[in-house]
């Protein structure tokens, strides 16, 4: 018998997408579980030992037919009797038709009191057929939902497609949803420890997010040191020989964002090493500038070094500029757009970098939906974060799919974790900090949600 | 007052219902994964034990005569038994659904039986007498009032009331929130809805009234009246919750709290005296005198929580369900 609140596992997915199989996987490996499933189907599974019980999907609109607030009546019905049996179950799983929205499922475990204290939202799994996803997620809303609300994806299928088509497609989906975990298969084939009891509906540990997705955004794409002489030097933009190495940062940049061509902006800020200690130090003057007025200079001009932001003129994308220095060492010079091959040359030779670094760009997406990182150190005022999180969803509950995170919060020595569902939202403190590094980390996946408001909102529950 | 064990019997598992038949001579117990068995009321020898239904058993009564036992389960089907002979008469394939409710017409052989959001009314022989045009949600309480002239049909949004004699609406009671029982007050004044919100919602259908009691830290999901209609009682929360209906209603009046040191789960006035019985989960029961100023009678630990509470015909045995499975016969003795 288990012990503690039952998981639950959700299975969503379009028609054909391999739900059955998955389900059948579950059902049939000997796992020694005794499981429950409800089905919306009638006769799809049937296996000895496992019950199955068919329902159909009720919605209990709990304030006039606001999404946020329906929950499932017949889980609510269903699960309540399955807690009457002698037998207690390991584990319950739910599989929802091809068209639900998984909002009202993950919500019935939030809002009704007796499901929440007997059973555990353990993850929400969608099925995603590799070949036909992207017609749906094209055409419609509820393949978006399914895959924002996901936890785990299972992108199936996937013998069907070209390994160019496959991972375009993983990070369309990546896109949508950063924080769930992918999983590639043929035939659902995938170990059932990845998706039983995977505890993915908290994220109580957040090293398991990809660690691009957290990186904070820079308004610049990349910064390079030069070691520079006194004097006065020259900084070419453009005029590229096709023999000539720029800084090449290995990767392709996919550049949806609006640039001027001609404009460049750039910030340059002496450093007194490249410990790393000396180089987040400019890092940080350096965004801050970013965000400053504006200095123009125009061909053979002068560049401000320091705290300005210098916005060189360029004429089809060329320009040289002028570098005076005064004291010899190293200078970073931070640069809006990678793509832009930037020398500085001193006595007609380039200098090549000594140290060099790509920055995430600010995300530029065609999805509606998307997925919003901070991971920051620091503590938060809990009054504060109280005042903004009840704001959000209460503003932008329709729109936020799913949020949750884990938060240092001044004052405890415990680990705030948090989860919500659209309007509803869970907190609570587990365990102590101890020696790890007091992080917060949050993820926000929904509709039109803006970045730099975020941001800015959490930056001012910082203590 | 005197509570003393009269029998006791294991069955296979939590006691999902129990009914005595009206002539006190039997007691009904479905387990609910799905076994059924009919005791001798004064010993409890048994007198039928079946299987029942496939995947649980849902709820079973006595007809008004006692000759026959009506059970429903999670097979969508309803069986009606002879429970002196020890057997099954007849199994009716009702839907695909869940049977949850069986109600008879007081005083008639005519079965109100809930599937889903279906709604039939079965005869003696297990005919269909009438099929009502579904309800917008699944069924979740049907309550008969006291004289039979009409039934009351809750789902999540609200209360259909049915004329019984040309099954024509009387009214709708719309309730935006999940309903989990119903009860007429004896004198048929009051409907009163026990919710999930958490809440207690009364109409006088008759005056076009109603009130609302919330506050409760729980669903509701038991209630039951004394025979006087003056006393509602509640579950919900650690109390027992018990409201003064006499008058204008409970409104502005403060209710009587029965404390338990857990939340109540089963409730059940005397059917034609004042004693009510509660239980709570943590195994405890206990009796109340709610006119006295101490109005606490008796107290038992049971081993585990009690799932039904019900009083004999003649109000001198309570019979007691357990998650456990094992039925109770206790003696109430002043």
């Amino acid at each position: 018998m288990a012990e503690g609140p039952i998981p639950v596992t959700v299975l969503t997915g379009f028609l054909g997408a391999g739900k059955t199989t998955l389900l059948n996987r579950i059902l049939t490996e000997q796992h020694g579980l005794k499981l429950a499933v409800i089905e919306n189907e009638f006769g799809e599974v049937g296996v000895d030992n496992q019950l199955v019980i068919s329902s159909d999907e009720e919605l209990f609109e709990m304030n006039n037919g606001c999404i946020c607030c329906s929950v499932r009546g017949d889980l609510i019905r269903i699960l309540g009797r399955l807690l009457k049996r002698k037998d207690k179950l390991d584990g319950i799983l739910i599989e929802t038709t091809g068209l639900a929205n998984p909002a009202p499922v993950a919500q019935t475990f939030f809002t009704d009191d007796e499901m929440r204290s007997a059973f555990r939202l353990d993850a929400i799994i969608t099925v995603v057929d590799a070949k036909h996803v992207s017609t749906h997620l094209d055409q419609g809303d509820e393949s978006v939902k399914q895959i924002g609300f996901a936890d785990r994806i299972v992108l199936n299928k996937t013998d069907l497609v070209s390994a160019d088509e496959l991972s375009a497609l993983e990070a369309r989906i990546k896109s949508i949803n950063a924080v769930a975990k992918v999983f590639k298969t043929n035939n659902c084939a995938i170990p059932i420890a990845d998706v039983l009891n995977v505890g993915g509906f908290n994220l109580s540990r957040a090293t398991e997010l990809d660690p691009a997705f957290l990186e904070p955004e820079y308004p610049f794409e990349w910064a390079g040191a030069y070691a520079l002489p006194q004097g006065v030097h020259e900084l070419v933009i453009g005029h590229v020989d096709h023999d000539h190495e720029h800084h090449d940062c290995g990767h392709d940049h996919h550049h949806d964002h609006e640039r001027n061509e001609n404009e460049l902006d750039l910030v340059v800020i002496p450093t007194a090493s490249l410990s790393e200690t000396d180089i987040s130090a400019a890092r940080d003057i350096a965004l801050k500038t970013f965000s400053d007025w504006e200095r123009k200079v125009s061909e053979g001009e002068s560049l401000e070094l320091g705290a300005t932001l210098n916005r060189l003129e360029l004429k089809d994308g060329n320009g040289r500029f002028k570098l005076e220095i005064k004291n010899p060492g190293f200078y970073l010079v931070f640069e809006q757009c990678s793509e832009v091959p930037l020398h500085i040359k001193v006595c007609s030779e380039n200098v090549r970098p000594a140290w060099q670094q790509d920055y995430h760009p600010a995300h530029t997406h065609n999805e509606a939906v998307t997925s919003i990182g901070i991971h920051q150190a620091g503590e938060l005022d809990g009054k504060k974060l109280n005042a903004w999180i009840s704001d959000l969803l209460k503003n932008k509950g329709n729109d936020i799919y799913r949020m949750k995170g884990v938060i240092s919060v001044k004052g405890s020595t415990k680990r705030l974790v948090f989860q919500g569902v659209h309007m509803l939202f869970d907190a609570k403190f587990d365990r102590e900090w101890g020696t790890d590094p007091r992080m917060n980390t949050l993820v926000f996946i929904g509709k039109n949600l803006d970045r730099a408001s975020l941001n800015a909102s959490f930056n001012a529950c910082l203590t | 007052m005197n509570l003393t064990k009269v029998w006791a019997v294991q069955c296979d598992d939590y006691i999902i219902d129990l009914d005595w038949s009206p002539d006190g001579q039997l007691l009904a117990a479905g387990s609910a994964s799905g076994p059924i068995e009919v005791f001798h009321a004064a010993d409890g020898t048994k007198r039928l034990s079946a299987a029942g239904h496939e995947q649980g058993t849902n709820t079973l009564r006595f007809s008004p005569d006692s000759h026959c036992l009506v059970t429903g389960g999670q097979d969508g089907k309803i069986k009606y038994w002879d429970p002196l002979a020890g057997q099954d008469i007849t199994t009716v394939d009702i839907g695909k659904d869940w049977v949850e409710h069986l109600e008879f017409k007081p005083n008639s052989t005519l079965l109100a039986a809930s599937c889903g959001k279906k709604l039939s009314l079965l005869k003696s022989d297990g005919s269909v007498s009438k099929a009502l045009p579904d309800a917008p949600k699944t069924i979740s309480s049907l309550a008969w009032d006291p004289q039979g002239g009409c039934l009351a049909v809750a789902y999540f949004g609200g209360i259909t009331l049915w004329d019984s004699d040309d099954w024509i609406v009387q009214k709708e009671l719309p309730y935006n929130n999940g309903i989990n029982t119903l009860v007429w007050s004896p004198n048929s004044r009051w409907l009163v809805s026990g919710n999930a919100d958490p809440s207690v919602h009364l109409w006088i259908p008759s005056e076009d009234a109603e009130l609302h009691m919330s506050g409760y830290e729980g669903k509701v999901k038991h209630l039951s009246f004394d025979i006087t209609s003056r006393w509602l009682a509640t579950s919900g929360g650690r109390d027992a919750c018990l409201w003064d209906c006499s008058g204008d209603g409970p409104e502005g009046r403060e209710p009587n709290m029965l404390p338990h040191d857990a939340p109540v789960c089963a409730l059940a006035f005397q059917k034609s005296h004042g004693i009510l019985a509660t239980g709570a989960e943590d195994g405890t029961l206990e009796l109340w005198s709610p006119e006295r100023k101490n109005p606490l009678r008796a107290t038992v630990k049971m081993p585990a929580a009690a799932t039904k509470i019900a009083w004999s015909p003649n109000d001198t045995f309570l019979a007691i369900g357990s998650t456990q499975g094992i039925v109770y016969v206790l003696k109430c003795e002043a």
